[in-house]
């Protein structure tokens, strides 16, 4: 990691380390190692997921898996949540530094700093050094987020004082050396934590995940030797480097800024909002993704870790609006070289590169909101590419009390989704999980089978989309009724400051988080809360931010508006008012005559 | 016996009949998609005219199926309506929230795209059931009627009956089918604990949903069809292949459609069982290759394995009912290959299809496929196209490959063909890999049989890769799949949620579900006709560590429900989890969450029988020699070998053939790669072995 320069930033990319020797590759072996690579990133978190304890990693796969060189370059990754992606090199940069020249084979090597490259502490990242002929050639390595970590309160955390508050850290601890399991080790890390069992068995998935891939990686080397190998590995992140800046040679130069963007609040001090400054610079074929003029850091676990979560976003950003997936023919593979031509700065100090000991544990709205307001400063320059704005937050909440037998905790994390903006030619998406964040609901019967929680709602929010030509995306209204006294913990946003409509598309709507709504006990809580208890009896309405429209409203297609009125999205009364339709709901019908006048009366106006 | 398999796929029907003699007839017929009966009609009276036979003389019809699968792949199915629980309207719009691709702005949610129930449809009503099954809040039966009349005013075709926790107790989806009788009864109904009983409330819900949407349809069909085939003396009634590689009546298949899914796709790997059990081998690794798409199987002993619940899906549509193991990539005769911007050679998933197709056919199509390929190695000649009746041009072929491939990568002619070979085979190499080493099996146990027109093309160099001790190239490779139908059981699955754990295990409730099954999957066998001799049960959990999200589907003993019968099953999951996983933790408490009967109803399975015997020496059946092109060891330099080319008619049972060698036949070519040999074993299957060294 080289200091931060104002004028280019830093990437995720590493630096190389030639051990081997460089070879040509004829372009089907090459085909075949590229696909090899990719495939055991996916078994690897495939594995991990399938047998995971914690619902963060098996239903939501907040994980990631991939092998990487000495030096933390990464030669293949998984797709599993783009958080993740990219964010191990960071991992491995971080245990090299206290490890560096003593890895034996038959190391396991766990680590959670977010100070030295941890995308923040509940991550743990599970580490194994390949060998190959009796030399260290690289890490089989992987990540995911376990339900509790031992800090001030169980699951979540947001005003906390400090790093050491937020949970226990382990820096570049060897859970096994030389094949030696450190089973005092373990014990001491379980016992401290709330969830032991759960955290047991996520860790035996972490480890097997990551010897997966040690095994894997060295089939490969044994069928077709370390040069080939590596050589094939190089040209592939040669590759998907040069097909991202293809795409960036063809925005034109500038500097390109989105509208200031604010967060609710800390979590601690409230009513104060916090600023987000984002500029994306274009510069032939580079980005640099500037966040100077955001806030500074703050005293609660609401900062961001530089490395391990600002540098991915930058990253997925830029990676999502040129090489989407979707419009790309191609499969490009996630590895070091979609690095290379994306940098970010953040200045030291600043929510989105705190000092050492700040608390990070909450970064995940943060990191959200700078991807949105990526896409919103491309937008004029992309219209085809980029969108209006998505719930650009995340919202997570911790149930959590003590279990029948006293002694033991229950824990459950629930990551809510949100929704996307409009698309130019497409209407956003509803109900989804948004931008840096894609895991999956948990079943509300399993969740009744397990807890003493009771859905009473889960349905689409009834309030009306974003308007425009291509309308907003719709979020959730979800509520819980709680059977027994409950700790809540939440970290969310999106309360004062909704995703912005784009190119004359109006403004979606803020979340919100209301007890026992419709009672004269109803209380709007804070996006943010720290150990908030419910009652049983008590029930939590959860709304989830709607997109931003896209484009005129009055350009949008009556037919399309009618759907949406049929659907009871919009009433009759939305129509003439947002789109200028006008609608004969005896016939289900447009009035295409009175929808004409009526437009061109606006469009004079 | 006679008995007759038709296999509808479509491009093409497959048809074949069985007698117990032994003797086989097949036919191909292009399918007829607006009512693919009227082909599969026709196409019986023409098989039954070649095996000289009334069509009244067939005794049995055994009937593998796309349309349930072509439904819902091209969003045509039935408007549906749908009752559900007051306040989870939109549990399918909603779906699991996760988007399908990670770095996209502008994907589709298909669930919401293309939606099986539209908004407008999705009616609510009060009513609410917990975890333990307990009534919380009675049904409004009158806001039932009145939603049901709505929708029966809208003019659905089906209706759809989903409420929370239906799997525990089904009192109120069953009350509303009986108001739906009373006020809509021409409509089609499905029940979400019916169709799924299982807990996962959007699974559950979206499989419900599915079965409304392909119901009307399906039904008309398999009832269309029934007709004929009595209409026309068929002897039984017609058998329907299911997702889960068993058969079912017509009568059940128009109740459950939803299990007719992937029917399309477990006959053939079915096929390669008997065909691997015909030749010695039970565990067989299937590969069957077409135009478009190559489907790859895997079965243990011969036994098919079950999908996990995370991959039991149809298109993009969560599907919770039981699949067996096949997996269909885009890779097949007509896969296109191309250099990319970024310089990088890539074949498939994209094909030419059989319009514009393969350069070589000289209908259009300008990009190289593998098909163009294989013509330039001289694997595929103009002659054996020309038993097919067609004409092909290598020169344009060439031209593509010219053009597209060898002068971008500045490459010869030769290694540009054999990139194009060897990259699409690597595609279906990884499909199998995915299934068999990666899933705890190694492929050095199996043999691999060689499927559908291009199967026994890519069959050698695959099982060289893998370490595939043995290829099995079928008597008749293109018609392996119709010959799966006649190979299996009619089978039934019912399973229920128990939720209970191995450390304080609730074992009346399992004994008493398990009996409630049995009794179900055994009332069901009868009503089709099935005497009680040639019934049996199997049983199976699926079982996870107390804790963990996901199941897997352990084989469960048979005999009376004990402590000692949970210990059996536990231990049989540690097992399975070790073999899955490479993990087992045998002092964790094991969760049975559901249990599964699946009753089976013999049917009597067709007899390969032996072919006329020869010599070693296959001499007399080389009908020609030519020039192909083949590599040494990977990687290197391709090299043109004089190469045999053989008739399949000619060939009798021990012949052996040393490779290089190709095999002609109707429809299909064989390869036999130059490191390989192969013998012709008696019932007319070609075993193809490494040279030994």
């Amino acid at each position: 990691m080289t200091a931060l320069m104002p004028t280019t930033g830093v990437s995720l990319a590493g630096e190389a380390t030639r051990t081997w020797k460089d070879v040509d590759v004829d372009p089907i072996t090459l085909r075949v190692i590229g696909g090899a690579l990719n495939s055991m990133a996916k078994e690897m978190a495939q594995v991990l997921y399938r047998m995971a304890y914690s619902s963060l990693i098996r239903e939501s796969e907040d994980l990631g898996a991939g092998i990487f060189d000495v030096n933390g370059r990464e030669l293949c990754e998984s797709d599993s949540t783009p958080m993740h992606c990219g964010s191990i090199p960071a991992y491995i940069r971080g245990i090299n530094r206290r490890l560096a020249g003593t890895y034996q084979p038959g190391d396991v090597v766990l680590h959670n700093h977010p100070y030295h490259g941890a995308a923040h502490s509940p991550d743990y990242g599970v580490m194994i050094p390949i060998f190959w002929q009796g030399e260290h050639i690289g890490f089989a390595g992987c990540t995911g987020h376990v339900s509790d970590i031992g800090g001030n309160f169980p699951g979540l955390c947001m005003d906390v004082v400090d790093v050491w508050a937020e949970g226990k850290l382990m820096d570049s601890m060897k859970i096994y050396e030389a094949g030696v399991r450190n089973d005092m080790l373990i014990q001491h890390i379980l016992d401290n934590v709330r969830t032991p069992e759960q955290n047991r068995g996520d860790l035996e998935a972490l480890i097997a995940c990551a010897r997966l891939g040690e095994r894997r990686f060295t089939e490969l080397l044994e069928k077709y030797g370390l040069d080939t190998v590596m050589s094939a590995a190089e040209r592939w992140m040669d590759y998907s480097e040069d097909m991202l800046r293809r795409r960036i040679r063809e925005i034109p130069d500038g500097s390109y800024e989105a509208p200031i963007g604010y967060l609710d609040d800390d979590g601690k001090n409230r009513g104060i909002p916090l600023k987000v400054a984002v500029r994306v610079q274009v510069d032939g074929d580079d980005v640099l993704v500037d966040l100077t003029g955001s806030n500074d850091q703050v005293p609660t676990a609401f900062n961001v870790p530089f490395e391990g979560s600002v540098l991915p976003t930058a990253v997925s950003a830029i990676r999502t609006i040129l090489l989407d997936e979707f419009l790309t023919e191609e499969f490009v593979p996630q590895n070091d070289g979609c690095f290379r031509p994306v940098k970010a700065y953040a200045p030291e100090g600043s929510i989105f590169n705190p000092n050492f000991p700040a608390s990070c544990f909450a970064r995940f709205s943060q990191v959200n909101r700078v991807f949105d307001s990526i896409n919103l400063a491309l937008a004029p320059v992309l219209p085809d590419r980029a969108i209006a704005g998505s719930s650009a937050a995340l919202c997570a909440i911790a149930y959590s009390g003590l279990a029948a037998d006293g002694e033991s905790y229950w824990v459950y994390i629930e990551i809510n989704e949100g929704s996307y903006g409009g698309r130019n030619g497409k209407d956003g998406m509803d109900c989804v999980d948004s931008l840096m964040a894609n895991t999956r609901n948990n079943p509300i019967e399993e969740l009744e089978l397990n807890h003493a929680m009771r859905a009473v709602r889960y349905e689409l929010r009834e309030e009306q989309p974003a308007p425009g030509e291509w309308r907003g995306g719709i979020g959730s209204v979800r509520t819980w009724l709680m059977e027994v006294d409950t700790f809540l913990g939440s970290e969310a946003d999106n309360r004062s400051d909704p995703p912005a409509g784009a190119l004359g598309g109006h403004d979606g709507r803020s979340g919100a988080f209301i007890r026992n709504p419709g009672t004269d006990r109803e209380e709007v809580l804070f996006s943010k809360v720290t150990q908030e208890v419910c009652k049983a009896g008590d029930v939590l309405e959860i709304r989830l931010p709607s997109g931003g429209g896209f484009g005129d409203p009055l350009a949008r297609d009556p037919q399309a508006v009618l759907d949406d009125v049929e659907d009871e999205y919009l009433t009759a009364e939305d129509a003439r008012r947002d789109y200028g339709v006008v609608l004969d709901t005896d016939s289900w019908t447009v009035d295409e005559v009175a929808t004409r006048e009526l437009r061109s009366a606006r469009a004079a106006a | 016996m006679k008995r007759i398999g038709v296999d509808v796929g479509g491009t093409f029907t497959d048809l074949i009949l069985w007698d117990d003699a032994g003797q086989v007839v097949v036919h191909k017929t292009p399918s007829t998609p607006a009512d693919p009966s009227v082909g599969t009609m026709e196409g019986i009276g023409v098989l039954a005219e070649r095996a000289g036979i009334p069509v009244s003389d067939i005794e049995m019809f055994f009937h593998g199926t796309t349309v349930a699968t072509n439904i819902v792949l091209e969003h045509n199915g039935a408007d549906v309506g749908m009752i559900t629980t007051d306040g989870f309207r939109d549990l399918l719009h909603i779906a699991r929230k996760k988007r399908p691709l990670n770095y996209s702005n502008h994907q589709d949610l298909p669930w919401q795209k293309w939606q099986l129930v539209r908004r407008r449809n999705r009616r609510t009503v009060t009513e609410r059931i917990d975890a333990t099954g307990t009534v919380l809040t009675p049904l409004d039966e009158d806001q039932v009627r009145e939603q049901v009349r709505l929708l029966r005013e809208r003019g659905v075709g089906a209706i759809a009956v989903c409420f929370l926790h239906a799997y525990r107790n089904p009192v109120h989806e069953e009350r509303v089918r009986a108001i739906i009788a009373e006020e809509f009864p021409e409509v089609f109904v499905s029940l979400s604990s019916q169709v799924a009983p299982q807990y996962r409330e959007y699974e559950r819900f979206s499989t419900t949903a599915l079965n409304a949407f392909i119901g009307p349809k399906v039904s008309t069909y398999v009832t269309n069809l029934a007709d004929s085939a009595r209409a026309a003396g068929i002897g039984e009634d017609v058998h329907l292949m299911t997702s889960a590689g068993g058969l079912a009546t017509a009568r059940s298949a128009c109740e459950a459609p939803v299990s007719l899914l992937t029917s399309g796709v477990i006959a053939g790997l079915l096929g390669g069982c008997a065909i691997g059990r015909a030749s010695g081998y039970p565990s067989v690794i299937t590969l069957d290759v077409g135009g478009t798409s190559a489907d790859v199987g895997v079965a243990p002993d011969g036994k098919l394995r079950m999908k996990h619940l995370l991959d039991t899906r149809i298109g993009d549509y969560h599907a919770m009912v039981p699949m067996a193991e096949v997996d269909t990539i885009g890779a097949g005769g007509g896969s296109v290959a191309s250099v990319d911007e970024g310089g990088m050679f890539r074949v498939g998933p994209r094909s030419a299809g059989a319009v514009p197709g393969p350069a070589c056919y000289d209908r259009g199509g300008t990009e190289p496929t593998s098909t163009d390929a294989m013509v330039l190695m001289g694997w595929l000649r103009e002659d054996s196209f020309l038993s097919g009746n067609m004409t092909v041009r290598p020169e344009l072929a060439r031209a593509a490959v010219d053009t597209h491939i060898a002068q971008p990568l500045d490459t010869s002619l030769d290694r540009a063909a054999m990139g194009i070979f060897k990259i699409l085979a690597y595609s279906m190499t990884e499909a199998i890999s995915l299934h068999s080493v990666r899933k705890g099996y190694d492929p050095r146990d199996f043999s691999l049989v060689a499927e559908g027109g291009a199967g026994p093309l890519f069959a050698w160099h695959i099982a060289e890769q893998l370490g595939i001790p043995r290829v099995i190239v079928p008597r008749h490779p293109g018609i392996a799949s119709a010959m799966g139908l006649l190979t299996t059981d009619l089978r039934y699955e019912i399973p229920t949620t128990v939720w209970t754990s191995s450390a304080a295990p609730d074992v009346d409730l399992i004994a008493t579900q398990m009996k409630r099954l049995e009794e179900e999957a055994r009332s069901q066998l009868r009503a089709d006709g099935v005497d009680d001799e040639h019934i049996s049960m199997e049983r199976s959990v699926d079982c996870r560590y107390m804790g963990q999200g996901y199941e897997l589907r352990v084989p469960a003993p048979d005999g009376e429900i004990d402590e000692g019968w949970v210990a059996a099953t536990a231990a049989a999951f540690h097992d399975v989890h070790g073999r899955t996983y490479s993990q087992r933790f045998e002092d964790k408490p094991v969760h049975l969450v559901n249990i599964r009967v699946t009753g089976v109803g013999a049917v009597p399975h067709i007899i390969i029988g032996e072919i006329e015997t020869g010599g070693e020496d296959a001499g007399p059946a080389i009908k020609a020699t030519t020039r192909a092109l083949f590599w040494r060891e990977e990687p290197s330099a391709p090299e043109w070998f004089e190469t045999p080319v053989y008739d399949r008619a000619l060939l009798r049972a021990g012949n052996r053939i040393s490779g290089p060698a190709i095999v002609e036949q109707f429809d299909s070519t064989t390869v036999i790669g130059i490191n390989q040999q192969a013998t012709v074993d008696a019932v007319g299957h070609i075993i193809m072995e490494r040279k030994s060294a």
